[in-house]
C-alpha cells in the first residue's frame, strides 16, 4: 500500500497564468472594440447624429394665421374669433393596444360616442403622424382634465385655437357659412398652400368662397418637442403668420332681420317650410338681405357639430343647408313673362300699344293651352296683358318670338347662367332652346313647349336671385349687374384692400322706351289689384307675381305650385324713371295657398322697411287651398 | 460535498487577526472604482429624475430610490465583507435551493412588465431575484469547482457544473429573461475556464453550443425575442418599432461628442426620445450628456475594477476564492460588453443591465454582495507575493 501523497490542492501557476492572460486579453479586446465603436459614433459620425438629435428635438410647425372677420355694411361684427380648446389625436403616438382605452376615456370626457371618435380617427385625411381633430370648443375644465391625464391618454393633445363666433347665428348661416374639417381631396389640392390635415376650412357661404382671403398665410416656427410630440418651447420663429383679410358684406343686418321676419311670418301662417327673400339695390347690385328658410345655426358647426346633428341636417327634406336663393332652381312661372314681353317688344314683334286677342285657350293640334282663368281677358296690350298675367297673351308672344329669340332674351336678362354673386354652389338654371333640347332629349323643341317656355313653365328653371336680378336690370334702366354679397375686403389694419365697385355684366340690348313700358306694366300689376290691396300701401310698388306649377298632379288633376313675387320701388314714386334703389323677391316653395304667399311676404317686408304704420297684410290669402288666386 | 460542518479553525483565524491587519488587506482600489461607478450611475439617475420632472428627493424618484438602494448595497457589502467567505461553502447547497425557490416564487407571482414576470414587490420596492440568482449561482459553482479540484480535467466535472446551472437558467428563461440566462452561461464558462477545467472539453462544448444556436433559435425563442435580437442588424427596417430604441440610442451616443451636452442637457434624454432610459439604455444617455470622456471613463473604471477582481482571483489561496472572483469578473465583463454593445449598436437587445449604472436595486445589491465576498477573500488571505 502506498500512502496517499500529499497533493497540493492549488493548481499549478504556470497553467493558470495563460488563462489569466487570456481573460485579460478578452477584457482588452472587448473594451477596445467598444471604444472603437464609440469613437466611430461620437467622432466619425458625430455630426450626423448631432444633426439627427437636433432634428428629433426641433420640428417645423405651422403658426395658424388669424382668420379675417366679417362685418355687415354698417360695420356690425357678424363673425368674430374666440379662443377655444380643441382636442386632437396623433394616431402614430396612440399605441394600438391602448386605443380602445383612450377612445373610451375621451368619449366619457367629451360626451362623443366611441364610434364617432373611431370613425373620425379612421377617416383622417392625413398620415398617421398628422393630428386628427376629435372635438373643438371644449370647455376649459375638460381641456384641463385631458391635459392632466396626458400620461394615460397617449397621442391625445389639447390645442388652443380660435373658434368662429357667428353673432346672429341662424340669421345669416347660408350667406356666411361655417368652418369644417378639411377632407382628403381638398387637402390634396391645398396642401401646397399650407393647409394641414387638422385644419378647418370654410364649408359654405362666404367662409368657403372667400376662404383664401379670410385665411391669411400660416407662418412657421421651429419648436422643441419631446418624443410624444408635445410642444415644449419655441426655438425660433421662421416666418410670421399673416392675418387674413376681413370682409365687409353688402348685407344690412337690419334689412336681413326684417326680411327674415317677413318670411318667417308667412311660412308660419301658411304652414310652409321653404321660403326665400332677397333684397337688392338695383343701382349697384348689392344684396342687402338674403333669407333662406329653413335655416340652421352655424355656431353649431363652429363648436364642432355632432355626427348625429349633422346627419339630421343632411336628411332634412327641406334641405336647410342649401341656400335656396341660389343653390336650387325652380320654375319661374309668370315672373318670366318679363322675358317674353321685353323680348317681343324689342324684336318689334309687338307694338307698344298693339292689342292682342286673349282667349280661354290656344289650340295646338289636339292640345288645348288654357289661360289661367279659363276664360281669357278680351283684347289686351302688353301692359294689361302683363298686369292680368294672361297666359294666352304670352303664348302668342312666345309664338311670335320663337324659342331661339326667347332664349336670347332670357340670356340678356341673366337667365341660364350663374350670376357670379360669389357664394358657393350657385346653379345656373335652364333656358331651353333647340340645341339644349337636342342635347338633353335628342329631339327638337315642340311647338307646345315654346308656349310653355313663354310663361315660365315647362323646361324653364331659375334661381330666385336670377329673377330678382333681371327685375333689377329692368328697374335700373337695362344694366345687368353682377349681384354682390361682399362689399369690401379690408386688411387687418383696417385698410380697404378691395373697394366696392358695381360690376356691369352687360347692357340689355333694348331701348329705354321698351324698359319703361315694362316698368309701367309691372306697376299696372299692382294698380290693377291683381295683387289685391298692395296698391293701398302708401308706397309706389311695381312687380310681378308668379304661380309656378311643378311636380305631380293630385287626385283632382291639380299640380302643386310655388309662389313668386318680385317687386321694385322707384326712388321718387315714378316707375317711368329707372331710379329704383330697392328690389325685393319673395318665394314660397310648394305653397298651395288660397292667395299668393310671396306677395304678402314682400308686402310685409316693405311695410316694415318703410315704417308703414297700417298693416295691409291679408292673412286669409295664406289659408291652404289650391286656387290660382293670381297667376 | 453538501455537508454542514462548522470550521472552528477559520473562526479562530479571524479572531486572531487584528482589525488593522484586516484593513490593510482590504482592497481600497476595488472599492473606490466601484464607488465611482455608482456615483456615475447616480449622476444619471439625477439627470433622469430631472427629465421626468420629479422632485429630486421625492421617495419615488429614480435618484432617491438609487440613494436608498445604494444604502442597502453598502450594508450588504459590509456584512458580506465581514463574513468569512469560506462559510459560504457550508451554505452553498441551502443557498442553491433558496435561489431556485425565489425564482419559482417570482414566476408564480411576478409583477408583469410587458408580459414578463420578473419583479417581486417588496414593500415599496420591486426586486428582481434573477439578479440575485447570478451571485448565488457563482457561490454554488465556486463551491462545486473547489470540491472537484482533482477531476477538473474530466468532462464529468464540466457537465456537472452545467447541470447545476440548468434549473436556474430554465426558471429565468421562463420569466422570460433571456438576458440573465445568457449571463449565467457566461459566468459558467468564465468560472470553468479560470478554475482550470479541461480546455479541450470546453472547446468541444463551446463548439456544440455554437452548433445548437440554430435549433434554439427555431424552437426556444419567442417571436418578440427574435425580432429584438435581429433588429440591431438593421434598425432602419422598422424605425417606429423594434428598431426605434436602437436608432434613438445611437443618436444619443453619437450626438455626445467629446464632452457631451452636459448633465441634464441631453435632448434625447430630457425629451424622452429614448424609451427605458432609466434601465437598459442609461449608458446611451451617459454618452449623450457626459460625452466620449464620460463614456471612456466608465469603460476604464470597469477595466480597473475587473483588474482588481482578477488580481483577487490570482492571489486567492484556495480554489473557491479563485472561482468566486472569476465568476464575478466574468459576469461584469459579459454584462459590460453586451449592454454597452447593445447601446452602441453592435450587440442585439437582450435586456441585460449595466452593473452600477443601470438603476435597479437587485443588480446593485447583487454586485455589492459579490464585491463584499471578494473583499472577504482579500482580507482573509495573506498577501500573495505577486
Amino acid at each position: 500500500m502506498v500512502a496517499p501523497a500529499i497533493v497540493d490542492e492549488r493548481p499549478s501557476r504556470e497553467r493558470q497564468l495563460i488563462r489569466f492572460m487570456a481573460f485579460g486579453l478578452a477584457v482588452l479586446i472587448g473594451v477596445s472594440g467598444l471604444t472603437a465603436r464609440l469613437v466611430y459614433l461620437q467622432f466619425v459620425r458625430g455630426e450626423v447624429y448631432q444633426a439627427r438629435a437636433e432634428q428629433n428635438r426641433s420640428v417645423a410647425q405651422a403658426i395658424p394665421s388669424t382668420r379675417g372677420l366679417i362685418y355687415d355694411r354698417r360695420g356690425h361684427v357678424l363673425v368674430s374669433n374666440e379662443p377655444s380648446y380643441a382636442i386632437k389625436v396623433r394616431p402614430s403616438d396612440l399605441p394600438l393596444s391602448k386605443r380602445d382605452d383612450v377612445v373610451t376615456r375621451l368619449s366619457a370626457l367629451l360626451g362623443i360616442p366611441v364610434a364617432d371618435i373611431n370613425m373620425t380617427i379612421d377617416s383622417n385625411p392625413g398620415s398617421r403622424f398628422d393630428l386628427v381633430r376629435i372635438a373643438q370648443d371644449v370647455p376649459i375644465a375638460t381641456a384641463n382634465l385631458i391635459a392632466e391625464e396626458r400620461l394615460e391618454l397617449p397621442g391625445v393633445e389639447v390645442a388652443v385655437e380660435s373658434k368662429r363666433h357667428y353673432t346672429y347665428g341662424p340669421l345669416l348661416s347660408q350667406v356666411i357659412g361655417y368652418p369644417g374639417a378639411i377632407d382628403a381631396e381638398t387637402l390634396k389640392a391645398l396642401r401646397d398652400q399650407g393647409y394641414l390635415p387638422d385644419d378647418l376650412i370654410g364649408q359654405a357661404g362666404v367662409e368657403a368662397s372667400y376662404e383664401s382671403t379670410l385665411r391669411g398665410v400660416y407662418g412657421q416656427e421651429t419648436i422643441e418637442r419631446d418624443a410624444t410630440g408635445r410642444k415644449l418651447q419655441v426655438l425660433s420663429t421662421d416666418r410670421e403668420a399673416q392675418p387674413g383679410d376681413s370682409l365687409v358684406l353688402t348685407i344690412d343686418t337690419k334689412q336681413q332681420q326684417l326680411a327674415q321676419k317677413a318670411v318667417v311670418w308667412a311660412m308660419r301662417r301658411a304652414g310652409l317650410k321653404r321660403g326665400v327673400m332677397i333684397v337688392e339695390n338695383p343701382q349697384t347690385g348689392e344684396i342687402l338681405a338674403m333669407v333662406s328658410l329653413p335655416t340652421y345655426d352655424d355656431n353649431k358647426f363652429a363648436e364642432g357639430i355632432s355626427r348625429r346633428d349633422f346627419q339630421a341636417l343632411l336628411r332634412n327634406p327641406e334641405k336647410p343647408l342649401l341656400n335656396h336663393a341660389i343653390n336650387e332652381q325652380f320654375p319661374p312661372g309668370s315672373t318670366y313673362k318679363l322675358v317674353t314681353g321685353l323680348g317681343v317688344l324689342s324684336d318689334r314683334k309687338l307694338g307698344p300699344t298693339e292689342l292682342v286677342q286673349t282667349k280661354a285657350y290656344i289650340q295646338l293640334g289636339p292640345d288645348k293651352y288654357w289661360d289661367w282663368n279659363r276664360a281669357g281677358f278680351g283684347r289686351l296690350d302688353i301692359r294689361s296683358g302683363f298686369a292680368h298675367s294672361s297666359d294666352t297673351f304670352f303664348y302668342q308672344m312666345a309664338q311670335r318670338l320663337g324659342i331661339q329669340r326667347l332664349a336670347y332674351w332670357a340670356h340678356q336678362l341673366g337667365f341660364g347662367a350663374k350670376s357670379g354673386i360669389g357664394l358657393p354652389g350657385e346653379v345656373p338654371g335652364i333656358v331651353p332652346d333647340n340645341q339644349w333640347k337636342q342635347d338633353i332629349f335628342g329631339q327638337p323643341i315642340f311647338p307646345g313647349e315654346v308656349l310653355q317656355a313663354g310663361i315660365g313653365q315647362g323646361y324653364d328653371t331659375v334661381t330666385p336671385l336670377q329673377i330678382l336680378n333681371a327685375y333689377a336690370a329692368l328697374a335700373n334702366g337695362g344694366k345687368l349687374l353682377q349681384p354682390q354679397i361682399v362689399r369690401e375686403v379690408v386688411d387687418a389694419d383696417g385698410t380697404v384692400v378691395r373697394p366696392f365697385a358695381p360690376k356691369l355684366l352687360h347692357r340689355v340690348k333694348t331701348s329705354a322706351r321698351n324698359l319703361e313700358i315694362m316698368r309701367l306694366a309691372a306697376r299696372q300689376v299692382v294698380t290693377s289689384r291683381h295683387t289685391f290691396n298692395l296698391v293701398d300701401v302708401p308706397i309706389v310698388i311695381a312687380g310681378k307675381t308668379g304661380t309656378a306649377e311643378f311636380g305631380v298632379r293630385d287626385s283632382k288633376g291639380r299640380l302643386p305650385f310655388h309662389n313668386w313675387f318680385v317687386a321694385f320701388v322707384p326712388k321718387h314714386g315714378n316707375v317711368a324713371r329707372p331710379d329704383s334703389e330697392l328690389a325685393v323677391i319673395g318665394f314660397a316653395y310648394d305653397s298651395n295657398t288660397v292667395g299668393n304667399v310671396a306677395t304678402e311676404m314682400v308686402k310685409y317686408y316693405l311695410q316694415m322697411h318703410f315704417n308703414v304704420r297700417h298693416d295691409y297684410r291679408l292673412s286669409y290669402l295664406l289659408n291652404r287651398g289650391n286656387f290660382y288666386g293670381g297667376n | 460535498m453538501g455537508v454542514l460542518k462548522a470550521e472552528p479553525a477559520r473562526a479562530q483565524d479571524w479572531a486572531a487577526k487584528s482589525v488593522g491587519a484586516a484593513w490593510r488587506a482590504f482592497d481600497w482600489q476595488m472599492t473606490i472604482f466601484a464607488v465611482l461607478l455608482i456615483g456615475l450611475g447616480q449622476a444619471m439617475a439625477y439627470s433622469n429624475t430631472v427629465a421626468a420632472g420629479d422632485a429630486i428627493f421625492d421617495p419615488s424618484s429614480t435618484f432617491a430610490r438609487g440613494l436608498i438602494w445604494t444604502g442597502f448595497a453598502v450594508i450588504a457589502f459590509v456584512v458580506t465583507a465581514a463574513f468569512d467567505y469560506k462559510w459560504l461553502r457550508t451554505f452553498a447547497w441551502p443557498l442553491y435551493f433558496v435561489n431556485l425557490g425565489l425564482l419559482a416564487v417570482t414566476l408564480a407571482i411576478g409583477d408583469g412588465v410587458s408580459g414578463a414576470a420578473r419583479w417581486i414587490p417588496l414593500g415599496p420596492f420591486q426586486f428582481q431575484f434573477s439578479e440575485l440568482a447570478k451571485i448565488l449561482m457563482i457561490i454554488v459553482l465556486a463551491n462545486y469547482l473547489a470540491s472537484r479540484q482533482k477531476t477538473l480535467d474530466s468532462i464529468r466535472t464540466i457537465l456537472g457544473a452545467c447541470l447545476l446551472v440548468v434549473p436556474t437558467a430554465v426558471l429565468v428563461v421562463l420569466q422570460p429573461d433571456l438576458g440573465t440566462s445568457l449571463v449565467l452561461g457566461a459566468i459558467l464558462a468564465g468560472m470553468l475556464f479560470m478554475s482550470g477545467a479541461s480546455a479541450r472539453w470546453l472547446a468541444v462544448l463551446g463548439g456544440l453550443i455554437v452548433a445548437a444556436v440554430p435549433i434554439a433559435w427555431t424552437y426556444l425563442l419567442r417571436d418578440y425575442q427574435k425580432q429584438r435580437l435581429l433588429s440591431f442588424l438593421d434598425p432602419s427596417a422598422d424605425p417606429q418599432g423594434s428598431g426605434y430604441q436602437l436608432i434613438q440610442s445611437q443618436i444619443a451616443v453619437g450626438s455626445g461628442g467629446w464632452f457631451g451636452k452636459g448633465l441634464t442637457n441631453g435632448t434625447q434624454n430630457q425629451l424622452d426620445f429614448l424609451p427605458v432610459q432609466t434601465t437598459d439604455f442609461v449608458y446611451a444617455l451617459l454618452c449623450e450628456e457626459l460625452g466620449f470622456l464620460g463614456a471612456v471613463l466608465v469603460l476604464g473604471l470597469f477595466v480597473a475594477l475587473i483588474w482588481r477582481i482578477v488580481l483577487t482571483a490570482w492571489r486567492s489561496q484556495d480554489p473557491f476564492g479563485l472561482a468566486m472572483a472569476a465568476g464575478i469578473a466574468s459576469m461584469l465583463l459579459f454584462q459590460l460588453i453586451i449592454n454597452v454593445g447593445m447601446v452602441i449598436g453592435v450587440m442585439p437587445i437582450t435586456g441585460i443591465p449595466l452593473p452600477f449604472i443601470t438603476h435597479g436595486g437587485a443588480s446593485l445589491i447583487s454586485v455589492a454582495i459579490g464585491l463584499g465576498i471578494l473583499q472577504s477573500i482579500n482580507i482573509r488571505q495573506t498577501r500573495a507575493e505577486w
